[in-house]
C-alpha cells in the first residue's frame, strides 16, 4: 500500500513508476510533467506582478529624478543622498527601536499569559476575552489611542487622579513618550496574536512529558522553562517573525497618532517612504529607499524566515 | 479531567487569576471606553476634564448615515473583500494542491517564494503599484482594491490550505485514482470537501487582513468613490471641527461585531491559520 501511494502521488516526476491505472487516461508525458507547474503557475504569476514587477520598477525609478515632469536620469545620486540623509537613518533606527521593544514586550506578555492560561479550566473564555483587541480595525484603534492619550488626555487625567503625576503628560513634545505610545498601541492590539499561537502550542504538546517531570517533583515554572519552552521554540520563531514583519512595516499608527513627530522621532521606514513619495512627490528618492528595504527584506527572508519555517514543520 | 489535575498541583492560583484577570481588564476596559465614545454626543468627547459617565446619545449613528455615504463605504468594503477572497481561493487551491501533492524540481523554492511575498512591506511596493494602477486606469476603483487585497493575502491563504492538504491521507486519493478519476476531479470531489475547515479559516483570516488594510487603500482610493471602512475612518474629520471620534468609534464597533462572530466560530483553527499552518492547534 505504501509503495503504490508513493508512486501514485509522485507520478509527475518519476515516469517509469507510473501506476498502471493512469494509462487509461493517456495523457502525454510532457503534460504529466508540466501539470503541477501549471497548477501553481497562476498564483506565482499573480504574486510576481505584485512583487517582482514593482521591485524592478523601483530599481529603475531609483536611478531617476522623478518629480512632476519627465524622468531625469541621475545615476546613483538618490543613493548617495540616502547615505547622507539623517532622516533616512533616523527612520531605520526608529523602526528598529520601536519594533524591537514592542516585539519583546508582547512576546514576554504573551508567554506569561499563555503559561497561566493554558491549563486553566476556563482557557476558552480567556482566549475569547484576550482576542478582542485584535478584532478591531487598526485605524480605529489608533484613533482611540490618539484620543485617549493626546486629544482628550484621559490617561493623563487618570494618572493624576491616582496621584502618579502632577500635571498633564506632554506626550507630543517628547520623542520617547511618543514612541512609547506607538509601542503601547501595538502591544495592546497584537499581544493576542502571539497569545493565541502560544496557547495552542502549549496545548498541543505531549502531556506525558510534563506529567513525568511533575512526578519527578519539578515545579511548574521549572517545567515550563526547561521543557515546554524549548519545545515551543520553532513555534515562537514563526510567530515572532510574522509579528516582526508587521511591526517593522508599521504605518497606520504612525500615520494616525504621531505623523512621525516630534522631530521625526517616531518616523518609521514605511512612513519615510510614504512621506517622500506621496507628500513630497519625490518618487525617485522614495524608490531608492524602497530598494534598500527590499534588499534587507530579501536577505532576512532567505536567512531567517526560511530556516524558521522549515524547522517549525519538522 | 483537566480541572481535576489542576487541583492536585497546588500551584499559585491567586497569582494566576490576578494576572489573567488584570490582562482581561486591560483588554476589556478600552473596549468599553470605545463603546462609550461611540454612544456619546460630540460635545462630550474633547473636554477640559474627561467625562467618564457621558449622556447617552445616538448622534454618531445619525451622523454616519446622513453626513457620509456610509452605505457606499460598506458596499465597497464588502465587495472588495469578498472579491479578493474569491480570487485568492481560485489561485491558492490549485497552487496548494500542487505544493502538497506532487514532487517536482523547484517545488520547495516555489513554495518559499510564495511565502516570502508576505515579508514585503507594503510601502516598498506602494509606489510602483500606484503607477501600475494609474496607467491601467484603475485608481479609485474597488477593482484595484480587490486585486491588491488578493495579492496581500495570497501567500497566507496558499500556505494555510497547503498545510491542511498535507494532513489528508494519501490512501483517500489512491482509491479514487484506481477508479480512474483524474487529478482535477480528485481535487474537486475529495480534497476540497475534506479540507473545508482549512478553506474557511484561510478565508476568515484573509477577510480580517483585508478589512484592516490601510496603506494601499489610502493610496489607491483617493475619493469616497472607493473608500473602504478602514480608510473612510481616517477621513471622518469635519474640517474645523477636527476628528469626529464618536463616529469613528461607532463604525469600528459595527465592523467589529461580524468579525467577532466569525472568529469565535473558527476559534479552534485560529492559531493554525495565524501561523500559516506552522502550528497545529
Amino acid at each position: 500500500m505504501g509503495e503504490t501511494s508513493l508512486s501514485g502521488t509522485g507520478a509527475a516526476r518519476s515516469a517509469p513508476a507510473r501506476p498502471a491505472t493512469s494509462r487509461l487516461r493517456r495523457r502525454p508525458r510532457w503534460l504529466k510533467t508540466a501539470f503541477p507547474y501549471l497548477l501553481v503557475a497562476p498564483a506565482v504569476i499573480y504574486l510576481m506582478l505584485i512583487t517582482l514587477y514593482p521591485g524592478i520598477y523601483a530599481i529603475i525609478q531609483s536611478f531617476y529624478a522623478v518629480k512632476f515632469g519627465p524622468w531625469q536620469p541621475v545615476g546613483f545620486a538618490n543613493y548617495v543622498r540616502l547615505w547622507g540623509d539623517y532622516q533616512f537613518w533616523g527612520a531605520l533606527w526608529n523602526t528598529l527601536v520601536i519594533g524591537s521593544i514592542a516585539l519583546t514586550l508582547q512576546c514576554v506578555l504573551a508567554l506569561l499569559l499563555a503559561f497561566f492560561a493554558y491549563r486553566d479550566p476556563w482557557v476558552r473564555g480567556w482566549r475569547i476575552v484576550f482576542l478582542l483587541p485584535m478584532l478591531f480595525m487598526p485605524s480605529a484603534v489608533a484613533f482611540i489611542f490618539k484620543l485617549s492619550f493626546l486629544d482628550a488626555r484621559v490617561v493623563s487625567d487618570l494618572l493624576i487622579r491616582v496621584g502618579l503625576i502632577d500635571g498633564n503628560l506632554a506626550i507630543q513634545s517628547s520623542v520617547w513618550m511618543s514612541r512609547g505610545l506607538l509601542i503601547l498601541a501595538d502591544v495592546w492590539q497584537w499581544t493576542p496574536f502571539l497569545f493565541i499561537i502560544f496557547v495552542a502550542a502549549l496545548q498541543g504538546q505531549d502531556e506525558e512529558v510534563e506529567e513525568a517531570a511533575r512526578l519527578d517533583g519539578a515545579s511548574w515554572p521549572a517545567i515550563f522553562w526547561n521543557i515546554s519552552l524549548p519545545m515551543m521554540k520553532p513555534v515562537i520563531a514563526v510567530a515572532l517573525i510574522l509579528r516582526g514583519i508587521d511591526i517593522t512595516t508599521m504605518f497606520t499608527n504612525v500615520f494616525i497618532i504621531t505623523k512621525g513627530g516630534p522631530a521625526f522621532g517616531t518616523e518609521t521606514i514605511s512612513y519615510f517612504i510614504y512621506r517622500t513619495g506621496f507628500r513630497f512627490f519625490d518618487f525617485g528618492y522614495a524608490s531608492a529607499a524602497s530598494v534598500i528595504m527590499l534588499i534587507l527584506t530579501i536577505l532576512i527572508a532567505q536567512f531567517v524566515v526560511k530556516r524558521a519555517f522549515v524547522s517549525a514543520r519538522s | 479531567m483537566a480541572s481535576m489535575r489542576k487541583k492536585s498541583r497546588g500551584d499559585n492560583l491567586v497569582l494566576r487569576y490576578a494576572i489573567l484577570g488584570a490582562w482581561a481588564l486591560v483588554c476589556l476596559l478600552p473596549v468599553l471606553w470605545f463603546l462609550s465614545i461611540g454612544l456619546r454626543p460630540r460635545t462630550e468627547i474633547i473636554t477640559p476634564q474627561p467625562i467618564y459617565w457621558p449622556t447617552f446619545s445616538l448622534d454618531a449613528w445619525h451622523m454616519i448615515w446622513s453626513d457620509w455615504p456610509m452605505a457606499r463605504y460598506l458596499r465597497n468594503s464588502v465587495l472588495a473583500i469578498i472579491g479578493s477572497v474569491l480570487i485568492d481561493l481560485v489561485l491558492a487551491i490549485p497552487a496548494a494542491y500542487s505544493l502538497s501533492r506532487y514532487t517536482y524540481r523547484g517545488r520547495d523554492d516555489i513554495g518559499f517564494y510564495i511565502l516570502s511575498t508576505r515579508m514585503m512591506a507594503p510601502a516598498i511596493v506602494a509606489i510602483p503599484i500606484f503607477f501600475l494602477f494609474r496607467n491601467a486606469g484603475l485608481l479609485d476603483t474597488i477593482w484595484a482594491l480587490m486585486l491588491i487585497y488578493a495579492a496581500i493575502n495570497l501567500s497566507f491563504v496558499t500556505w494555510i490550505i497547503r498545510s491542511y492538504m498535507l494532513d489528508i491521507p494519501k490512501e483517500l486519493e489512491d482509491a479514487a485514482r484506481t477508479d480512474g478519476a483524474s487529478d482535477l476531479r480528485i481535487l474537486w470531489e475529495i480534497i476540497i470537501p475534506a479540507i473545508l475547515p482549512g478553506i474557511i479559516t484561510a478565508s476568515v483570516i484573509a477577510m480580517i487582513f483585508a478589512i484592516n488594510e490601510f496603506l494601499f487603500t489610502l493610496l489607491i482610493a483617493s475619493t469616497s468613490q472607493a473608500y473602504t471602512m478602514s480608510v473612510a475612518l481616517a477621513n471622518f474629520t469635519g474640517g474645523s471641527d477636527g476628528v469626529i471620534y464618536n463616529a469613528i468609534a461607532l463604525v469600528a464597533f459595527l465592523a467589529f461585531v461580524p468579525v467577532f462572530i466569525v472568529v469565535v466560530a473558527i476559534q479552534k483553527h485560529l492559531s493554525r491559520g495565524l501561523t500559516m499552518g506552522a502550528v497545529k492547534g
